[in-house]
């Protein structure tokens, strides 16, 4: 593990630390305020109250669990890549378009220069930070990621959009870390999508957090990691966040053929599964985790955001993960 | 040589109004048990029906029912066939668009039609929508190919685990659908494999698949059929083995010019022994392309081009896209080929 550079930020972890990648799910007062707020019935500050009351809520939970280092839950966050969109300028609201099945999203479209004014996340970083005296992280999407998200109108093509971008998300990092904030987690789930563009990525990495003191992480799923490892570990990160379980542990073929360098934070149950693991299929996964990265790199999370669950499957598989970080310390 | 205005495949099944968010509304009562299938099947045909409207309202020649039926471009026709079960969502390709996952399970097998009602029905609706006089335009069915069917499919049926008996097993099903719809009166059946773009190392087994569809094709012709035979590839640079596609036993190609500028230099240089159609418009982004550019990039190749027309469209479907920007990319089309003829 990068203890060294944990240490010198003044951050002391235990073996295993546990950890979440993101989102919780929203709590049935906030699932309610969002209906009552859409339709005009309560106002902006009410909403953002009743947010702040379910942000406490989780970083509560979290620390009865045993959570090493807390997320804030993004309880007021829609979309990862909307919530971004929306505050920049730069960007314009874009129709609905389809996701999958019967689900659809505004997807944004960039029709001007896109520009950093004021910070977007770091009031509720703050806010979370106050709650508790274990580390929240700095939660932001990556530049790669908004840029395939979005519609492009502006810029003359996606490598472009990107490095703009990434000078957008840098600012915002910049703004965290003058905050206090030591651990920052920059999100490229389309990290895999066009393999030839891992050099983008990268690029874009490098320009968000070249000399900048903090340990950062990025969280990556539901990609064709075999078409971009092992060049993928040139992203100027401290930790992958990668999604293990839902795809049966494959990625581990990998990294047997090629070492992983970095801190990995393993996903070891399934975020789009309503059934909770049992504690013994999680210690096998953290124990097959074990032969091929070295204890010190080893960080225990679940495969991706927990939104998706209700809130007692989140806690419950966020309990599997603790349990298992602690039988593996002893 | 004429320029004939034809969509690529889909067509958003949505849009901003209430109206439009017709199928979305039903299919969320039908999933709480408040609406019926019937009720489904009246919402599909409705919002097939303003897709097929769009279309003719932009001026298009060759019409798609704009696929709304279809879940995903994978699951609908796999999930029709016996021996598949559908299974969990994987992403499409380098899109944000996820589709569920077949899996073989046994012998896979036709067990009856996979687009002949839904031809007949785009058909009644295009006459509708141009009151009863639709011309020269005509409707044509696009099926996903059996290359990109199996590579996206997975197998449990030990005979189906390798690609290659896979690709053969859906060529069947796909065969047999070809000289359907060609019974049905298609006059051009579109054939999707953006997954050979991918993966150009499976070329022979590629290759042999779209062998046995023009095989379809020909037996259909021989009983007096009047079909041709499209291949659309997308999502990705065709540009390295343009030439290979460009010479295989079909009627015409379909191509997606947004991956690589050069490809139309290819085109110029090579030539084109069968008719293409022009993938020019970006179905994937919604910046409106110039007119003016690409009359010129089409210009330079149409002189190269075998035939007697060339088909100009989106890149790939338009599905990718919010309704108010596919609509405009139609539109685009008619003041492109408008600055093609100098007008």
């Amino acid at each position: 593990m990068n203890r060294q550079k944990l240490k010198k930020l003044g951050l002391e972890l235990p073996l295993f630390p546990v950890t979440s990648v993101g989102s919780f799910p929203k709590t049935d007062a906030v699932v309610r305020a969002r209906g009552e707020f859409r339709r005009g019935k309560i106002n902006a500050e009410q909403l953002t109250e009743i947010e702040r009351e379910a942000t406490a809520f989780w970083i509560r939970k979290q620390e009865e669990l045993g959570i090493d280092v807390l997320v804030d839950g993004e309880q007021y966050r829609g979309d990862m890549v909307a919530y971004f969109a929306e505050r920049l300028p730069g960007f314009t609201n874009g129709g609905l378009v389809r996701s999958y099945g019967n689900r659809y999203y505004h997807k944004p479209i960039v029709t001007g220069e896109v520009k950093w004014t004021e910070p977007l996340t770091v009031e509720w970083w703050r806010y979370a930070q106050g709650l508790t005296k274990k580390p929240v992280k700095g939660m932001l999407t990556g530049p790669y990621t908004i840029m395939d998200w979005s519609f492009n109108e502006h810029y003359p093509d996606r490598k472009a959009t990107c490095m703009a971008l990434a000078g957008v998300i840098r600012s915002e990092v910049e703004a965290l870390i003058a905050t206090g904030c030591k651990i920052i987690q920059v999100d490229e789930p389309a990290l895999s999508v066009r393999p030839e563009e891992l050099p983008v990525a990268i690029e874009a990495m490098h320009r968000v957090t070249d000399g900048l003191n903090a340990y950062f992480i990025t969280h990556a799923c539901y990609g064709a990691f075999d078409l971009i490892y092992p060049g993928m570990l040139e992203l100027p990160v401290d930790n992958f966040d990668l999604e293990m379980s839902n795809s049966g542990l494959d990625l581990l073929e990998l990294f047997r053929r090629h070492r992983f360098t970095k801190d990995i934070s393993f996903g070891v149950v399934d975020v789009h599964s309503h059934v909770l693991e049992e504690p013994a299929t999680v210690r096998q996964r953290v124990e097959q985790a074990l032969t091929v990265v070295p204890k010190d790199q080893l960080w225990i999370d679940p495969d991706c955001g927990l939104k998706t669950r209700t809130v007692e499957e989140a806690i419950a598989k966020l309990r599997r993960c603790v349990e298992a970080a602690k039988a593996f310390r002893n | 040589m004429t320029l004939t205005l034809a969509h690529s495949g889909s067509y958003p099944r949505i849009g901003d109004s209430a109206e439009l968010q017709l199928l979305r509304r039903t299919i969320a009562g039908f999933d709480r048990g408040e609406r019926s299938a019937a009720d489904l099947a009246e919402a599909e045909n409705q919002m097939t029906r303003l897709a097929i409207e769009e279309q003719a309202a932009a001026g298009l020649d060759v019409v798609t029912d704009g696929q709304i039926r279809w879940n995903d471009p994978v699951s609908y026709l796999a999930g029709k066939l016996a021996g598949v079960r559908i299974n969990g969502l994987l992403r499409l390709y380098d899109t944000n668009f996820y589709f569920r996952q077949p899996v073989i399970e046994s012998r896979l097998q036709r067990q009856g039609e996979l687009a002949v009602s839904d031809l007949q029905f785009a058909r009644e609706a295009l006459a509708a929508a141009c009151k009863g006089k639709p011309g020269s335009r005509q409707v044509k069915p696009v099926l996903t190919g059996p290359y990109t069917l199996a590579h996206l499919s997975l197998a449990q049926a030990e005979e189906l685990k390798a690609l290659e008996p896979r690709v053969e097993a859906y060529a069947e099903a796909l065969a047999a659908e070809i000289g359907a719809l060609a019974d049905a009166g298609a006059e051009t059946v579109q054939i999707d494999e953006p997954s050979i773009l991918l993966h150009p190392g499976d070329w022979q087994i590629f290759a042999r698949a779209v062998g046995r569809l023009s095989a379809a094709r020909d037996e259909a012709r021989k009983r007096g059929r009047k079909i041709g035979l499209l291949l659309y590839v997308y999502f990705h640079d065709c540009a390295p083995i343009y030439s290979k596609l460009a010479a295989l036993p079909i009627d015409g190609l379909g191509l997606d010019f947004t991956y690589n500028r050069k490809l139309a230099d290819a085109v110029v240089e090579s030539g084109s022994p069968i008719p293409l159609a022009l993938g020019l418009v970006d179905g994937r982004n919604t910046k409106l392309e110039q007119p003016a550019e690409v009359a010129r990039e089409i210009s330079r190749m149409l002189p190269r081009i075998a035939g007697d027309s060339a088909w100009l469209g989106p890149s790939c479907g338009l599905e990718y896209l919010p309704r108010d920007r596919a609509r405009a990319k139609l539109q685009l089309l008619g003041e492109i080929r408008s600055a093609v003829e100098g007008r």
